[in-house]
């Protein structure tokens, strides 16, 4: 039986990872309209960011500043929220398959500073005995994995219900109209790009969070904990929970979530041993089926917009 | 030659949105060889009920016929072997493309008739025969639009129609590609024009059709309909 | 500084042909299509498999002067070419032309993505994660001129790379098809309008760009290595070289695809080789931020 409560315990607490992963790319793309397909860049960063800050000192390497992991948090945010900044002065206004590209170029980007900047990120090797939070209080591993749940589960809540606040306040609706007729709301003197800006770093600050949550709970990290999976799992998650819907970035991250254990769970009770190191390329394989299975049934695709060239140029 | 008109609009409800029709019952013909003006204010429905017989507008309700054959809905690229052809007012031509090349590709289904074609349509529009080489992108507002009929005329079409061709064209352009349009009905063929410029249309067409709100509330020889003080009040939207 | 130029200019010539079908798709079909990269993969891994399915053969062939390979690689060119066109046209029609007729851009680019993600890793699964090579044997740099060397197989590769623009540019300007996908890459609405079969072309536009990626593919599992991520890493310089040049101008492509290789390479003193995707990425974010329509591209 404790097998089992610590599996779900690990399970829901890296389903609540990506739902907060969910909660961000919601607010940018459900919210705002924004194209970001460079999601594992911005989770990257906040996971270099807590692991830099809250590791000890190691020779050759950028960091050792052993603050408190809240501090390590906060500052995932941070790291996110600016990386974000950066990236959307620039390419914000740019039109979304264009801004699609970018981001997607930024990840990698992203990943390849991670790989080789050795000082700062461990390269491809990574950065190992990131401390968790109040370890040492704990002397049981499971008990520790229920704690660890409950403060993801809080901090995901408190975002949840923060999100729900703002998109029913005046700064979600001058965004919705944004969405709706950007023109219009020009007009009555709002800045689209500014609230475009806020909400793309806003959801970034998410998914640094998430990083910097993820780095903390695994204790290690590496560059191939950000590869394009990532980006793609998150949209999967927000496609499949109804985009545009804060809630449905929840059921969706868990739902995927299952979906990707309960899929390398079979493989690897299917597959012959010599085969199961490939077996991960086929979950990848499984899961982009999937995805591509929904979006094909879903009879008015993600949010239903008009046909791409004409109307009346039927292709 | 069928003994009815070349095209026979009836009661045609067409639109981009199904429950948004912006043309409404709206019933017109022209008969070979004729010039007809369609004519109205902005958001009156001409534009778009020439390209609902065009085939780029969805149809909801009643029938549009070309010589008899009922064409309703039939999809755009279909229209041209039937011997329709239609002049967007915007994006008519490619401009990646060199003059030889746009008139080439019109003509892609000629075969060995396309070198005769392109001749004639050069002599035609002498103008262009001589830019032949350039890339349409460089050529002048007037000649775009020449081009632009030119294209439509390489196949032989039995009925052309155009949308605003004296957009954005100075006077004098404009007089000059209206003769150029009464050439071409001289050759035979019939002419369906949507036109902003009254003065201009009316003294090309033979008819005109004033539309408002959707539909023809005026018709007549253009000669009396230039004249007609109803016009200007429908225009303005004084009258009913 | 030479011999930088020139590998540059292999680079890119890899870069321009797998950036010609990428540009054309996405002017007509108007989505960023994420596949192209596995495009260029699949090319080379069908080369592979063709030349295994010779392998009696290719050891009695042996090999050209000076060249890696001999007439089995040809043939495996071609049918990869076939194959690649035949997979390129699969994914439209179980993927995004299903799409298309319900989704919206956004669709099509996740969509693509995705796909792009399950092909990477199904090659991944059927062959294998590690480096594949089509020949053993090492090749001897020769000097072409003052301060540059290259090997035989990189100069067939640009002879063969110059050949196929030579011919793209007869095929876009002198055949009634070309001129049709030039038509319909700028306006598919007016293409239509004149009789044109869109879907028709649209069909034949897959099957090209397709073709022309497998060369890519295979050219640069010749000069370098076949892994099932070769097509990914090469997705930042395809949309670089095809937004850069224009979109829609399988010129520009070219042309960008050139310009890519060159900065990747003359970068490398700088920046390292390891960085080379960024600044193929800085150029292409130049590009968006300050010329938009691109090099051979005009104002919309």
């Amino acid at each position: 039986m404790d097998g089992y409560i610590a599996y779900g315990v690990f399970f829901l607490t890296v389903a609540s990872i990506y739902a907060l992963v969910c909660l961000g790319l919601n607010l940018q793309w459900g919210a705002t309209g924004l194209f970001n397909v460079g999601v594992a860049g911005f989770f990257a960063v906040g996971a270099y960011a807590t692991a830099i800050l809250t590791c000890p000192d190691f020779p050759g390497q950028v960091g050792g500043f052993s603050l408190p992991v809240p501090v390590g948090w906060l500052g995932a945010l941070l790291a996110g929220g600016l990386a974000a900044l950066l990236v959307g002065l620039p390419t914000l206004r740019l039109r979304d398959d264009y801004l699609a590209i970018s981001t997607f170029g930024i990840a990698i980007v992203i990943q390849l500073v991670a790989l080789n900047f050795q000082p700062l990120t461990g390269g491809a090797l990574g950065i190992n005995f990131i401390p968790r939070p109040l370890a040492a209080w704990f002397s049981d591993a499971g008990r520790y994995g229920i704690f660890y749940l409950a403060v993801v589960a809080a901090i995901v809540s408190a975002a949840y219900w923060a999100l729900e606040r703002l998109v029913r306040s005046p700064w979600g609706r001058v965004l919705r109209a944004i969405r709706e007729d950007e023109a219009a709301a020009a007009a009555l003197g709002k800045s689209p790009a500014v609230f475009r800006l806020q909400a793309f770093v806003l959801g970034s600050m998410l998914m640094g969070l998430a990083g910097g949550l993820h780095a903390s709970f695994y204790g290690f990290i590496s560059p191939a904990d950000f590869q394009p999976i990532l980006t793609f799992q998150a949209w999967t998650m927000l496609v499949l929970g109804g985009s545009g819907n804060n809630r449905g970035a929840l059921v969706g991250a868990v739902a995927v979530w299952a979906l990707w254990s309960a899929s390398g769970a079979l493989l690897h009770a299917v597959l012959p041993a010599d085969l199961q190191v490939r077996g991960a390329a086929l979950q990848i394989v499984l899961i982009g089926v999937v995805l591509a299975a929904a979006l094909l049934f879903r009879p008015r695709g993600l949010i239903g917009e008009e046909p791409i060239v004409s109307r009346h140029a039927r292709l | 030659m069928s003994a009815g008109p070349t095209l026979a609009v009836d009661a045609l409800v067409a639109g981009y949105e199904p429950d948004l029709p912006i043309v409404r019952n709206a019933s017109l013909h022209v008969e070979a060889a004729e010039i007809v003006a369609l004519l109205g204010p902005n958001g009156a429905g001409k534009s778009t009920l020439v390209k609902a017989v065009a085939g780029l507008v969805p149809v909801s309700a009643g029938t549009v016929r070309f010589e008899g054959r009922d064409i309703t809905g039939r999809p755009a690229h279909r229209l041209i072997g039937e011997g329709l052809a239609f002049v967007p007012q915007t994006e008519n031509i490619f401009t990646k493309l060199t003059v030889a090349e746009n008139l080439a590709l019109a003509g892609h289904r000629l075969g060995r008739r396309l070198r005769e074609r392109v001749d004639a349509v050069f002599a035609l529009f002498p103008d262009l025969a001589r830019q032949r080489g350039l890339g349409a992108g460089r050529l002048s507002g007037g000649q775009r639009q020449m081009l632009a009929c030119a294209r439509a005329l390489i196949v032989e079409p039995r009925l052309l129609m155009l949308d605003e061709p004296s957009a954005g064209l100075a006077p004098v352009m404009v007089a000059q590609l209206f003769a150029k349009l009464r050439e071409v009905r001289a050759a035979g063929i019939t002419i369906l024009l949507v036109e902003q410029n009254v003065k201009a249309a009316l003294a090309l067409a033979d008819r005109g059709y004033l539309l408002v709100d959707g539909r023809p509330r005026l018709s007549g020889p253009a000669v009396a309909m230039a004249s007609d003080p109803a016009l200007a009040g429908l225009y303005l939207g004084s009258a009913a | 500084m030479l011999q930088l130029f020139a590998d540059g200019l292999i680079q890119g010539a890899m870069v321009s042909l797998g950036a010609i079908g990428l540009t054309l798709t996405y002017s007509i079909l108007r989505f960023a299509n994420f596949t192209q990269g596995e495009l260029v993969t699949g090319g080379a891994y069908a080369a592979l498999m063709a030349l295994a399915g010779f392998a009696g053969t290719a050891q009695r062939a042996g090999t050209f002067a000076g060249l890696s390979f001999g007439w089995p690689m040809l043939v495996a060119l071609l049918l990869a070419m076939l194959a690649t066109g035949g997979l390129a046209l699969t994914i439209e029609w179980l993927l995004f032309g299903r799409l298309r007729r319900h989704g919206s851009a956004i669709t099509l680019v996740i969509a693509s993505f995705g796909a792009s993600l399950a092909l990477r890793n199904l090659i991944a699964f059927g062959f294998g994660p590690q480096p594949q090579y089509f020949s053993r044997d090492l090749q001897i740099a020769i000097p072409i001129m003052p301060g540059v060397r290259l090997t035989p197989d990189q100069l067939f590769l640009v002879g063969v790379t110059a050949a196929l623009v030579a011919a793209l540019h007869f095929f876009l300007t002198r055949t009634t098809l070309g001129r049709a996908m030039r038509a319909t890459a700028e306006n598919p609405a007016l293409a239509m309008l004149i009789g044109i079969d869109v879907r028709a072309v649209v069909r034949w536009t897959w099957l090209v760009g397709g073709a022309l990626a497998a060369v890519a593919g295979v050219f640069l599992g010749l000069t370098v290595q076949v892994r099932p991520s070769m097509g990914f890493d090469l997705l930042l310089p395809l949309f670089a070289a095809a937004i850069l040049g224009g979109i829609g101008n399988p010129y520009g492509a070219v042309l960008g695809g050139l310009l890519i290789g060159l900065a990747e390479s003359l970068s490398v003193p700088w920046v390292g080789s390891e960085y080379r995707q960024a600044v193929g990425f800085l150029v292409m974010l130049a590009a968006l931020l300050w010329r938009p329509q691109g090099l051979l591209g005009e104002r919309a």
